[in-house]
């Protein structure tokens, strides 16, 4: 671990931190969080394979954003530890943030700054080479069809236009692990599609990604896992073939209906 | 330090300022506005002071209300970035504590010393004459920057106590009143003065009252102006970040 922060001191790179133990790119044990009398997680415990689409499953209030702002620093578990690229984060959370990219739930963009002005910011704070971020920025708007539009501040975007904006920029430091919160609420079918394919091609380029979705189907047609927790507790983990073949269900929504007696959407 | 997150952010700061009406508005025409409108209306009136109107006795308090105000504008921006996710989003990137705090600082003050030069600029054409030379000048641009990061210490404060951006419109004036009152260009009285001598504007105005009306910058008082000023802005300045570091975040 010391030979792991001398690196991360020496150079700024993402390629020159990660490194996941054992090709385990987030290893969660005994997770809790406790907010005064409420348990939001509770003994939360998975692994999380290197290049897989991890979909973390669950109605409102399950604990999946306290789940995943735990593996980014933004809370502090009341006990249990997050491994992020093999790094404790409790204990290198600085080195975590140089090869991870968060897409938050609400999109967290300046609507006073264009599309492409937000990513290269997001660009800057990563302290990418100038040449490669113009390059990069370049790339992903091509990506989502986005090059012309970007060009406008995002004051007049629509919800879907944020949203992508929103997932670009937690993609512009080509992060080795991506957390997606919600990446695709209110994007109109056409761009909730383009942006499912967009997801996909995350995989090819061996990127971990940890996508938390309200939508069944969004889950079942990216990942390649799938969690499902409820009330902050794991209550199933497999991939989608598994789990439907387990609780024979045709699909997740119906696996999900005979673990907890609910549909997913119902929330709680 | 990285430059590079620190040039990105104050350039994205500086973007807002200019591209949002409101915040332009304050910038640009509110000082401009508020120096015609005391030179107009204070321009003939005759001051304790002999051959100087009661206008030419305010510009310097004018001076450091410009950078007083800008507590509003920094708890406003906070606040707005609180609400908006933008401040845990930019958590969760390599940015430190520092160069975000510090990118604030620099944008801030450097919108504080265009306010004050709009204020110099208009109360140039209204009539008011600076009295010292280079070195005089170049203090009280001192005096106004270390006031300006003082402001922007209070406005974190500001941000840290209020829960949301119109709230901290609001609150911001328990800082600016007693400063716009106690402390810049309303004239002080015997009861009034021991509550200015609690406030960093005051010493701020007292100090470049001096320097523009050519008092010799060897005196004594402009030097402990300073001190007082520099201490109580570095004693703010902490509080702040310490406060909004600790609790302004979520």
């Amino acid at each position: 671990m010391l030979a792991k922060m001398k690196k991360s001191r020496t150079k700024d790179g993402p390629e020159d931190v990660y490194d996941p133990e054992h090709g385990k790119a987030i290893i969660i044990k005994n997770l809790v969080k406790k907010f005064e009398d409420v348990t939001a997680v509770n003994d939360l415990s998975f692994e999380v394979k290197e290049g897989q689409i991890f979909g973390l499953l669950g109605p409102n209030g399950a604990g999946k954003t306290t789940t995943i702002n735990m593996m980014i620093g933004l809370l502090k578990p009341t006990s249990g530890d997050v491994y992020v690229g093999g790094y404790n984060v409790k204990k290198s959370l600085k080195s975590i943030k140089k090869f991870i990219g968060v897409c938050p739930q609400h999109a967290a963009i300046y609507k006073f700054l264009t599309g492409r002005e937000n990513i290269e910011l997001f660009g800057n704070l990563h302290a990418m080479d100038k040449k490669e971020l113009k390059q990069r920025v370049d790339e992903l708007l091509e990506a989502v069809t986005f090059t012309e539009a970007s060009k406008r501040k995002a004051k007049g975007y629509s919800g879907g236009m944020l949203r992508q904006i929103n997932m670009l920029m937690a993609l512009v430091n080509n992060p080795y692990i991506v957390f997606l919160d919600e990446p695709t609420v209110g994007m109109d079918p056409r761009a909730r599609r383009k942006t499912w394919e967009f997801i996909g091609s995350l995989k090819e380029q061996n990127k971990t990604v940890i996508l938390t979705t309200h939508y069944i189907e969004e889950a079942e047609a990216l990942s390649d896992m799938v969690a499902i927790i409820d009330y902050g507790e794991l209550i199933a983990i497999g991939s989608p073939k598994e789990l439907m073949e387990k609780y024979e269900a045709e699909n997740l929504e119906k696996v999900f209906m005979k673990i907890t007696g609910r549909r997913i959407v119902e929330g709680i | 330090m990285n430059i590079q997150r620190l040039s990105a952010l104050v350039k994205m700061e500086l973007k807002k300022i200019i591209r949002e009406p409101a915040y332009l508005f304050l910038m640009l025409l509110f000082p401009a506005m508020l120096t015609l409108t005391f030179g107009l209306g204070f321009g003939s009136v005759s001051s304790a002071i002999p051959g100087k109107s009661q206008f030419e006795t305010m510009v310097p308090g004018l001076f450091a209300y410009a950078c007083v105000f800008i507590i509003m504008t920094v708890a406003q921006v906070f606040s707005d970035d609180r609400e908006e996710g933008l401040l845990k989003r930019i958590n969760v990137t390599p940015t430190t504590s520092g160069e975000f705090m510090g990118s604030h600082l620099i944008s801030n003050t450097l919108l504080s010393i265009i306010q004050v030069a709009i204020v110099a600029i208009f109360a140039l054409i209204m009539g008011f004459r600076f009295q010292s030379d280079a070195f005089g000048m170049a203090l009280a641009f001192l005096f106004i920057m270390i006031l300006s990061i003082c402001s922007v210490g209070l406005g974190l404060i500001t941000a840290t106590i209020a829960k949301s951006s119109g709230a901290a419109t609001g609150l911001s004036f328990i800082f600016i009143l007693p400063q716009m009152f106690f402390g810049t260009f309303i004239p002080l009285t015997d009861t009034t003065r021991p509550i200015a001598m609690f406030l960093p504007s005051y010493y701020a105005t007292d100090a470049i009252t001096m320097i523009l009306n050519g008092v010799a910058l060897t005196e004594i008082n402009i030097w402990f102006d300073l001190t007082v000023v520099l201490i109580i802005s570095v004693v703010i300045v902490v509080i702040g970040m310490g406060l909004f570091k600790k609790y302004g975040k979520a």
